[in-house]
């Protein structure tokens, strides 16, 4: 266990380890490998909660989140031209922000938002 | 003699009664309706016939209603955290209507309710107003908080904001698209590869590989009742994450 501080080593009797000594390195131990494990797990995890759906329906909702996101550009960017008069900049503006939507959707559902705003990530299915 | 291939053929919409006019379109009621109304009534069947009994070790039809029921009531739980599940009866209709319309689109020479995109956007609207209305019933203008994500630094929130009300409105989008695709791509997927078995039965000496699409028919069949499935699973768990925002709107 390369985990063990130096004191560990010394503190426990190798000879005659009794029970509560071996329970308490025990715990010992562990809250060392909790207190290691953090940075090196979750980054590369997926979202909690995802691993029980099938990578197929995964698959299927990435891509029509992308391709969702640039229609609900266009179509906001339509409504702007058409009402506010803005006649290109409207639909280049929101469909621009529809193409980094669409980006955003996909990497908010496939975890690679950042560790920062994890509760936001309970958004995507 | 099979030169008729057309693999929309089958979506699309036939009048059945007609119920009037308005203006200059038709109001009729339609093989898609008469569909929906059967699907309304395999559900009331299945739960009315399961709850019938109420007996402590369920019957058959009485454990496909739990089955159906416990199932969406964890999906809603594990989503919302909601104790009351106030949800419960929306989610439970969502999912049992999507589900049971895509199984009667695999009987052969059904017709595929969920393959319009109009039935499965009526849907998706209902969601996301549902959201909407219930939110800002419940939490008034905190329910804008929404579409400030948490721990981002105030400038970048005059980008991040319109970038979170976009992603608000595709959702719909996203949710119907979504079913409607997937049921329409398998249905003519399935009928194109059934026709080339049918084409290379009377090509002569190419019938030697009818069985290929044929297989492949079969296989496909299979994926489509997955798809059938999972896209009615995807829909609920979906309607359950998009109420969670209405419930709890801060982040």
């Amino acid at each position: 266990m390369s985990g063990n501080d130096p004191k560990d080593e010394g503190q426990g009797d190798r000879a005659a380890p009794t029970d509560s000594e071996l329970s308490a390195r025990l715990r010992r131990l562990e809250t060392q490998i909790d207190r290691k494990r953090p940075p090196a797990a979750p980054d590369l995890s997926p979202r909690p909660g995802s691993s029980d759906r099938s990578s197929l329906g995964q698959a299927m909702t990435l891509s029509t989140e992308f391709i969702a996101g640039v229609i609900a550009g266009g179509i906001l960017g339509w409504l702007c031209d058409h009402f506010l008069g803005t006649k290109p900049w409207g639909m280049i503006v929101f469909v621009l922000l529809g193409f980094v939507t669409g980006v955003y959707n996909i990497m908010r559902l496939s975890g690679f938002s950042g560790a920062k705003d994890r509760p936001k990530d309970r958004k995507g299915p | 003699m099979a030169a008729s291939i057309d693999p929309i053929h089958q979506f699309e919409l036939k009048p059945l009664v007609s119920l009037g006019h308005i203006g200059h379109q038709e109001i009729a009621f339609t093989q898609s309706a008469l569909y929906m109304f059967a699907a309304v009534g395999v559900i009331a069947l299945i739960t009315i016939v399961g709850t019938a009994s109420r007996s402590v070790v369920p019957g058959r039809m009485q454990s496909l209603a739990e089955v159906f029921y416990e199932f969406i009531a964890d999906t809603l739980h594990q989503a919302t955290g909601d104790k009351e599940q106030r949800f419960l009866p929306l989610v439970f209709s969502l999912f049992m209507f999507v589900l049971i319309l895509n199984m009667f689109g695999m009987i052969p020479y059904a017709f595929a309710v969920t393959s319009h995109l109009i039935i499965t956007f009526g849907l998706a609207f209902l969601v996301i107003s549902t959201v909407v209305i219930y939110g800002v019933m419940k939490h008034g203008s905190h329910f804008l908080g929404l579409f400030i994500p948490s721990g981002v630094p105030k400038p970048l929130l005059l980008i991040m904001v319109p970038i979170e009300i976009v992603s608000f409105i595709s959702r719909p989008i996203s949710l119907s698209v979504r079913l409607f695709a997937n049921i329409l791509a398998g249905h003519i997927a399935l009928k194109i590869f059934a026709f080339f078995v049918a084409q290379l039965l009377l090509a002569g000496a190419w019938s030697v590989l009818s069985p290929l699409p044929l297989f492949l028919t079969i296989a496909l069949t299979a994926l489509e009742f997955l798809v059938a499935a999972l896209q009615a699973y995807v829909f609920a768990t979906l309607t359950a994450v998009y109420l969670a925002d209405a419930l709890h709107p801060g982040h």
